[in-house]
């Protein structure tokens, strides 16, 4: 099944249609959610899965999505708080074996590893490139 | 599992393209159609096993297929794609002998797990059903085959075994629908509301008949007015 997985991304910015282009493009079955209907304008012309217009933070909209049946769901919105509640209606109400959420504030990471979410903080990413490339200068 | 081909009808590319990768993995062979029209075309040349049919394409609708169809081929199964809340035909399409539906997105997962029921259901035989499910499944088979009183009598032995689940009361009051009466029809989807109030069904159900009566026979959701878009 690994190979073929369903997988439900929250926002559809520039991040999450990022995401879901290349997961699809990758042969996983793909549902977007998001609240503003242009966001789709993000996917590319051949992302071949799914678009549902609706607030994540409403159970009902994650029902639509199916998020009850899906093996992976990504949170990407620009809303830390809408992220956490996502990925713990997904972990808890929903049941989905592994959630992704991307974290802005690097403090809240430790709130969502004890909900058994995992975490990408794009500050920490960023910063640890930024430090990389600062020492390597230094060095040479 | 018979190994008849799959014919896939959705004006959808995406669509097409996740139903017949999910089929794959239960090695039919499928194949697809853009709109209805070509869906008649293929079914005329090939001896298809089953059909997922969309409702609503532009031009011939699925509607029109699947009515064609039974004119037809009556034998030919039929699950029927829909959007999210638009299952307003339901009761049509159960009169056409279609009692399947699987609402839009879907897990590939969620396909094969339907497709295969659907297949099977001819193996299960009368005689030897006990559980909930099995008569549920036997309800549907004769649905299939447009025999109605059968399938009722299959509801009612499903609701004799358990009657703490939704779908049997919803079927039941499908096929008293049918028959004519909406008013009792009215009660066995209230019944099944009552058991899960999320039970989307009944609820769709309840709504279409209740607005219908409000209404003076105009069906008008299914087009509901987006929030915003009034002041655009």
């Amino acid at each position: 099944m690994a190979s073929n997985l369903f997988i439900v991304i929250v926002g559809c910015g520039r991040l999450g249609a990022y995401l879901a282009n290349r997961l699809s493009r990758a042969g996983h079955g793909i549902v977007v959610v998001d609240y503003r209907m242009e966001a789709f304008d993000n996917l590319s012309s051949d992302y071949s899965g799914f678009r549902v217009e609706g607030d994540a933070a409403e159970l009902a909209v994650l029902k639509q999505a199916k998020v009850d049946k899906a093996d992976l769901l990504i949170a990407t919105t620009r809303d830390d708080n809408i992220n956490l509640m996502v990925a713990q209606a997904a972990k808890a109400e929903f049941g989905v074996p592994r959630v992704l959420a991307r974290v802005f504030e690097p403090r809240r990471e430790d709130v969502y590893r004890r909900l058994g979410v995992e975490t990408v903080c794009p500050t920490s990413v960023a910063a640890e490139l930024f430090l990389k490339s600062v020492c390597q200068e230094n060095e040479s | 599992m018979e190994a008849k081909p799959v014919l896939i009808v959705d004006d959808e590319k995406n669509i097409r393209l996740t139903l017949s990768q999910a089929l794959e993995a239960l090695d039919l062979e499928t194949d697809t159609a853009v709109n209805g029209e070509e869906a008649l075309v293929r079914l005329a040349k090939k001896s298809f096993g089953l059909v997922l049919l969309d409702l609503k394409m532009p031009g011939m609708d699925g509607m029109e297929v699947l009515r064609r169809l039974r004119q037809t081929r009556p034998d030919i199964k039929v699950i029927i794609i829909t959007a999210h809340g638009t299952i307003d035909s339901a009761v049509e399409a159960m009169k056409l002998g279609a009692v399947d539906f699987i609402q839009k997105p879907f897990a590939p997962k969620e396909i094969r797990e339907l497709v295969t029921k659907v297949l099977n259901r001819d193996e299960i035989a009368a005689d030897k059903a006990r559980h909930y499910d099995e008569h549920v499944e036997l309800a549907k088979k004769h649905i299939n085959r447009r025999e109605f009183d059968v399938a009722q009598e299959h509801v009612r032995q499903a609701l004799a075994v358990d009657s703490t689940k939704p779908e049997a009361f919803n079927l039941l009051g499908a096929l008293i629908e049918i028959r004519g009466d909406r008013l009792e029809a009215l009660k066995q989807y209230r019944a099944a509301l009552a058991l899960d109030p999320s039970y989307e069904p009944a609820a769709q159900n309840v709504q279409r008949l209740v607005v219908r009566q409000q209404e003076g026979g105009q069906i008008s959701f299914g087009k509901k007015q987006r929030p915003g878009e009034e002041r655009r």
